[in-house]
Formats: C-alpha cells, structure tokens, sequence
C-alpha cells in the first residue's frame, strides 16, 4: 500500500508579522538550523514516503530554494521524489490557491496520475515529529475513507482548533471548527489521510459549492455528517507555529534540560540542507551557557539563553540574552540585545540597546499579536549605533541616523518602512 | 587550461600514532569538523581545478567513505571530478604503490588518456589555503617542465624538509632531501607542477620517488622552477605538529573561516551545539551536535561530543562522538572518535610530586618521545577515577583501569 504526501506549504503566515515578510511560513527557521518544514519533510522519510508534492503560494522562493530537489531527505530519486506544485495557468480556468481543499482540486490532475491507494495531505506549518506509519496503518484498519491526526490541546486553547468527538472504534462523531465551548479537547493537527479515490471524488463534488475550499471548514464536517471519518490521537508533542508567541516560547523551549522536541534524538535526527559553515568560535573573553549555537557563529561576547542561527557574530562586550538570532546577524560590540527576534543578516550597532523596557505596551500597529514583551527586528534592518529600542518594538529597514531623528524607539512604537508593513 | 589533479594519499602516517591505526592520514579529522584532505581538495575547487584522482592505498575506507563521489566539493561531475585510484593487478605483476613517483606511473594510463596539458600533483596530508592558478601562471612564464612550490623556513626547521636553492631568474638549482645543515633557505612544499608531455616521456618502470628520480635529474637541465608561497602551511607528520597546528586555529582562524574561500566537507547533519546553563566554554572552536555542560577552554570539540556537568576539557582536540563524564579532567590530550572518559577520569595528568599520580596508567609506547600530549585511540574506555598521566598513549578499543595497589 503506496502513501503519496502533499505539504500545504502556501499561508500567508501574517500573525508571524515581520518574520514572514519576506519568506513562506514553512520556510522560517527554527531551532537554530531548521526551516519549520524540515519537521514535515523528516517525517515523510522517515515513515517511508517518498513521493512528495509541496504545495507552495505565497513568497516561495526562500521556501523552493531551500527545499530544492529533496537531496537533504534523500527525495531527489528516480521515481517519486520531491515535487513542487505553484498556482499555474492552463487551458481550463484556473485561479491562486483559495483554500486548503481547493489547493487539492486545483492539482486534481496529479492526484489522479498517482500510482497509489492513499494520500497524507500535511501542513508545512507544524513543528513536530512523528512516525506516520502508525497512522497510515490505523487509517488502513479503521475502514473509512478518511483519518484525521488529533492532539490533545489545553481546555483553553481549544477555540483556536478544529474539535474533534470521537466514539470508542475512533470514528470521529462531531467536528467544530474554532468553537466557542467544547467538551473534548481532541484537535485537528491539520493533517489528514484520504482513499485517493475517494478524495478526489469529495473535492470535485463540494468544490463547485465553495469557491474557498477548505478541510477544516468544509470538507472534514461535510464527511463527519456521513460518518466516513476516524479520528487517530497522536501522544507526541506536536505544535503549529501560528503566532509570534507560540514560535518564541517553542524556540525558547528548546534550551529546557529535556525540551519536549527532541531535536538531539540519533535515531530520529531533522533533516535539513547542510551547512558549509566552519564550527563555531568562542574567544578567550566570550561567555555562552544555556543557548543553541549553530556552526559559522563568532562569539566574543556574551550569549544567555538565546539561539543562535549559522554565521551569527556577537562583538566583544555585546550580551545577548532570551534572544533568537537567525543567520549571519551580527551584535556590534557593547551592544545588548534581550527578548528579542532579529532576522537574518541584520546589524545592530555598537552600545545599541534593543528589547529593554516595560512589557505592558502593546505594539501600537499589531497589539493582537505583538504584546507579550519582545522586539523583532526585520531582515537586514541596520540598527545605527547607541540607540535605545524597546519591547513590543516592530523594526525594520534602514534605520540611519539621519532619516530616523530619534534616539530611541519607544515600547510598543514600530518603525517599519512604508513597504514594508504587513 | 586543462589540469590533471594528482592528491597523493597513501602515505602510512606512522607517526600520527593511533591516530591513523584504522584511516588514512589524510582523513585524520582537522579543525573542528574536516578532514586534512579536505584542504587540497577545496583549494582545488576554488582555483578552478575539476579533474582530481586521488591516490590512496593505506587504510583507505574512511578516506572513500569521506569523499563519495565529491558532492560536498562539487565534484559529482559529469566531465572531471573526483574519483580515488587504489594499486590494482595489472594482468601482470600486482605491486603496492612503491614511491610517488612509482603510483604515477602506475597510473600513466590516466595521464595518457587525459586531455589536460599540466599535471597537478600533490600531497593529501598538509593543511594550506592556496590559490593553484597563481603557480600556473609562474610556471607557464618560466616555461620549465617542472615548477615546484617552496617556502622561506626557520633554519632550525631545515633538516625536516627537503631543501632548495632558488637562483634569481627563479629557477631551481639544488635540492637537499632533509639535510641535517644547509645554508638552502626554501623547503619544497611537496606540491608540483608538470608538463605532461614531459612526465608521460620520463614516468617508468623502476622510478620510484619524485624527488630523486623525477626531479633531480632535471636540475642539471635549469627545467625546474620555484613557485614561492608565502601563506601558512602545515604538513601535518607527528602528533606535537598536529597538536600544534590544531591550536593555532584558535589565534589564527581565517584559515577555516574566510567566506571567500571556504573549506567544504561531508557532513553537517547534526543538530546545533548546546551549551547547557553553568557551562562555561571560551577560547574554543565547537562543532554541531556538540553538548557542553561543564568547561571547555583552548579546545577544539568535533561534532556530537559530549562535555557533562563538572567535566574541565582544556587544551585538547576530542573527535567526533567522544563522551567526557561528570567531573573528569581532560588537559593536553587528543582523545579520537567515540572514546569514553568515566566519571572522575583525568588525562593528561602531569607527574607531580611524590603520590599524586599513583594510579596512573600509561598503557603502550611513547607517541613520540619527549610529547607531553596524551593520545587516547578510538573507541577506548577510561574507567571511572582512572588517571592517564600526560603524555601517555592509550590504544584504540583499549580499557584503562586503575593499577591497583600492591
């Protein structure tokens, strides 16, 4: 029994803010080294599926350069292998990809040329690792045409997920997206295996009623009506990057003596493109502890409780603190950084000061998701020396001394270049 | 200009010790993350040079196993790349490779059947950065059939080279294989160039060595010339230059770190290094994968090495996947690939005053008489509480225990 894979690899992402302004949200880094979708990609591999279409919208050049043609997951083979499918013209009417579901229909020509029984169809978002094969094998078992992947979420948080009910056998008997109450706490981890037949005639059969074709919204509830859905509970850890909060306290999670993530584990290592970055160097005057620091990094400084992506420099008397740093930044000297996200290749210069000050401000532009006490500062943004940025602080672009006149950007102030905002 | 790259790689490396008891001395791991030949064959790379056999015959498993078919290099090519030659039977007479002279023309089919016009040969066991474009370019302005590259060298490092005598039109007018005194101030760096109509009409049966039978017997003709080169190079030929040439990379760094001229290599899978709260790491190049809970300090750690909590590592070069327990005490001391240092283990302890080093073990020979560096060999277990004093050579798959008291 062959399984095919399609990652849904095209949000937009928006609750990310600057992080994905100029990437796919599968494509930002995580863990030092990783892309989120390095997690989903491993897990194809490792549970033996290895024909995979990625499904890719919305900035994708970051997201198809980096996935390329599968080398680092062994997908770069003669038959199956690494497929990515973009929103295209064609001879029908054809139009961008308006929903998870409708992604699918758009692509109903390939679905139909596979040589195979099942499709996994997984979200390129999710940060997590898990051995398909169970899930493939209880959807094979439980008789019905679909599965889908549940977790258990905190009571509280259940109305951001699609809620599942399921019955002793695991059929899932109700289905609520985002309720307002629930009594299970059984979410929809997004991921969801399908007879191929049996998808493809769902997708041609509630496409023509729903212009935004969704499985959470549409497809899943429809099926639950006709009782053709099992419901499969994954005990793992399991996490969608949604929002700038849950993707700071999961990197940060990371330095825990036992995070929950096992991003160590031998037997099951993430698999990424590999670097050509020297190993890291840490001079006599440096001090690091309790931080993840990746290959290429230059430390002369002092680095707590922060990750360091490949080829970041940290001058001589900078500290960092409770910070993410992705690839090539540099930290000027004297410079301190804290609870803050610094994208790639930007630099903050000497004696800056970014990420002090009170949390209780919300960031004035985004407060629904910009108010829990970092700063993010955008991709190659130049932070000029000296200056003070507080917390709740949008940065980004180039921020020279003589177009910006202040010395300091206030808690929960953004200074976003016009075309650069969100 | 089509070149042939030579790599001469089958050198024993005896002196490297336990080092190379079970790998090629080219593949001894260098620097944090690479391996020695990674070195030349990045310079190569870099100047342009795509069409590189490799000429291996000592313990060559980790040295195929570390080139592949060159993908890292760039090298996975469809015309050129990089492929290992190992001696094989002939139909003939099967012999080892007997001399550097004498693995080339075993290999003269090669040469032969190449289109290149200059042949490139070189050594697989010395640590450099060099742009090989710029010796070209004086080779073909001399016009000679061979051009070697030298290097100004202390007088009192003279008698470890072999020695040339450069005249002033640049051409090489004596050579001194390892003269125990010369007023010769350029050592031959064991990186030449050839014409290879010239090597195809003087490679045969019974020549043995490039110096002596290739390359001195053109001095006389004025046909050689001496590329001199001025950046850092290290032939790495016993544990204390290994040892030394390890160090300095932590003072002199640009050698692995320049982005214009990167040193590329297998692997690289490994999760990022953590440093755990209360480590302590400083003056110290750490590879991926690595996990610090106690001190590092002077020490280049490779990937997947394991430092845990109340362990002091200063010093010393660990290989890849070697463990270091709780407490111990590594100083001064190479310790290979997967080895395990118990709780409360000391290496490299220095015989102090009477009953300090009581239970010291000292397992095996010298390395190398009068080093101070301690060698621990792949995949030994240092016991628990075990001591091996400095200098001492523990072997490969070797259990060190406590001596116990008579």
């Amino acid at each position: 029994m062959r399984t095919v894979a399609f990652i849904l690899a095209g949000g937009v992402g928006k609750r990310l803010s600057l992080l994905t302004r100029y990437r796919a949200k599968p494509a930002v880094p995580f863990g030092g080294r990783y892309r989120i979708i390095d997690f989903t990609l491993t897990n194809c591999v490792r549970s033996g599926i290895d024909e995979v279409y990625v499904l890719t919208q919305y900035i994708s050049r970051s997201l198809v350069r980096h996935i390329g043609i599968g080398k680092p997951w062994d997908l770069d083979r003669m038959t199956g292998g690494l497929h990515v499918l973009h929103p295209h013209l064609g001879y029908q009417a054809t139009d961008w990809y308006r929903g998870t579901a409708d992604a699918m229909y758009q692509n109903i020509s390939v679905l139909k040329g596979l040589a195979c029984e099942n499709v996994m169809i997984l979200s390129g978002d999710h940060v997590y690792l898990m051995d398909y094969r169970g899930f493939i094998g209880f959807h094979l078992e439980g008789g019905k045409p679909a599965s889908v992947g549940l977790v258990r979420v905190p009571r509280s948080l259940t109305r951001e997920f699609g809620i599942a009910s399921i019955d002793r056998s695991g059929n899932i008997t109700k289905f609520v997206e985002k309720p307002a109450t629930s009594d299970s706490n059984l979410a929809s981890m997004g991921i969801y295996i399908f007879n191929k037949e049996f998808l493809i005639s769902v997708l041609k059969q509630l496409e023509s009623s729903h212009a935004d074709l969704d499985f959470g919204k549409h497809v899943i509830p429809h099926l639950v009506s006709k009782d053709q859905v099992s419901g499969y509970e994954f005990k793992g850890y399991w996490l969608d990057i949604g929002t700038l909060k849950s993707y700071y306290m999961a990197s940060l999670e990371l330095l825990r003596e036992r995070p929950r993530l096992k991003l160590c584990n031998t037997s099951f290592p993430v698999l990424t493109v590999p670097d050509d970055a020297p190993p890291f160097v840490v001079t006599g005057e440096a001090s690091v502890s309790n931080s993840l620091i990746c290959n290429g990094c230059l430390i002369r400084g002092e680095v707590h409780s922060s990750i360091l992506s490949p080829g970041v420099t940290v001058e001589k008397g900078a500290r960092v603190e409770s910070s993410i740093l992705f690839n090539e930044c540099t930290i000027g000297s004297g410079a301190e950084v804290r609870n803050t996200i610094i994208d790639k290749a930007a630099l903050i210069g000497p004696r800056a000061r970014v990420g002090f000050g009170e949390p209780g401000t919300p960031n004035r532009l985004h407060p629904e998701y910009l108010d829990f006490g970092i700063t993010i500062i955008g991709k190659k943004t130049v932070v000029p020396g000296g200056i003070h940025i507080g917390t709740n602080c949008l940065v980004s672009g180039t921020l020279d001394r003589g177009l910006i006149p202040r010395h300091e950007i206030e808690d929960g102030e953004s200074s976003v270049a016009a075309d650069l905002r969100l | 200009m089509k070149i042939l790259t030579l790599i001469l790689a089958g050198g024993t490396g005896k002196e490297l010790s336990v080092l190379t008891r079970h790998r090629a001395k080219t593949a001894v791991p260098f620097g944090g993350r690479y391996r020695i030949i990674d070195f030349c064959l990045s310079n190569c790379v870099h100047s342009g040079m795509h069409e590189i056999a490799i000429l291996a015959q000592y313990s060559p498993k980790s040295l195929i196993d570390h080139i592949g078919m060159g993908k890292p290099w760039d090298l996975d090519r469809k015309s050129g790349g990089v492929y290992i030659l190992q001696p094989t039977y002939n139909g003939e007479a099967a012999q080892w490779y007997l001399g550097t002279a004498d693995a080339l023309y075993q290999n003269l089919d090669l040469i032969r059947n190449s289109r290149a016009e200059m042949i490139l040969v070189l050594s697989g066991d010395q640590v450099y950065v060099m742009d090989y474009r710029r010796m070209l370019e004086y080779h073909l302005a001399r016009g000679t059939a061979c051009t070697l590259a030298i290097k100004k060298v202390h007088p009192s490092q003279r008698s470890r080279f072999g020695m040339v005598r450069r005249s002033r039109d640049g051409l090489v007018t004596a050579f001194k294989e390892k003269p125990t005194q010369s007023t010769f101030r350029f050592a031959s760096l064991g990186i030449y160039l050839f014409r290879r109509d010239f090597l195809l009409d003087t490679l045969e049966a019974g020549k043995r060595d490039i110096v002596f039978d290739i390359i001195m017997p053109l001095l006389a003709r004025g046909d050689v010339a001496g590329y001199e080169f001025e950046g850092y190079w290290e032939d790495i030929g016993s544990i204390p230059s290994y040892y030394r040439a390890s160090l300095q990379l932590l003072k002199h760094r640009l050698l692995i770190t320049d982005p214009d001229w990167p040193i590329f290599t297998q692997g690289g899978g490994l999760p990022p290094a953590r440093c755990a709260d209360g480590s302590r790491v400083s003056n110290s190049i750490v590879a991926d994968g690595c996990v610090v809970k106690g001190t590092v300090t002077g020490s280049i750690l490779f990937p997947g090495v394991t430092v845990e909590r109340g362990a002091v590592v200063r010093d010393s070069i660990v290989f890849p996947f070697t463990r270091v327990g709780a407490g111990a005490r590594v100083t001064k001391a190479i310790l290979d690939k997967f080895v395990r240092v118990g709780e409360g283990a000391s290496i490299g302890v220095r015989p102090g005053p009477a009953g300090t080093a009581r239970n010291a073990v000292s397992p095996g020979r010298q390395p190398d008489a009068g080093t101070d560096i301690a060698v621990v060999g792949r995949k030994a277990r240092i016991l628990q509480g075990v001591t091996v004093s400095a200098g001492a050579l523990v072997e490969p798959h070797a259990i060190a225990r406590t001596r116990r008291k008579r």
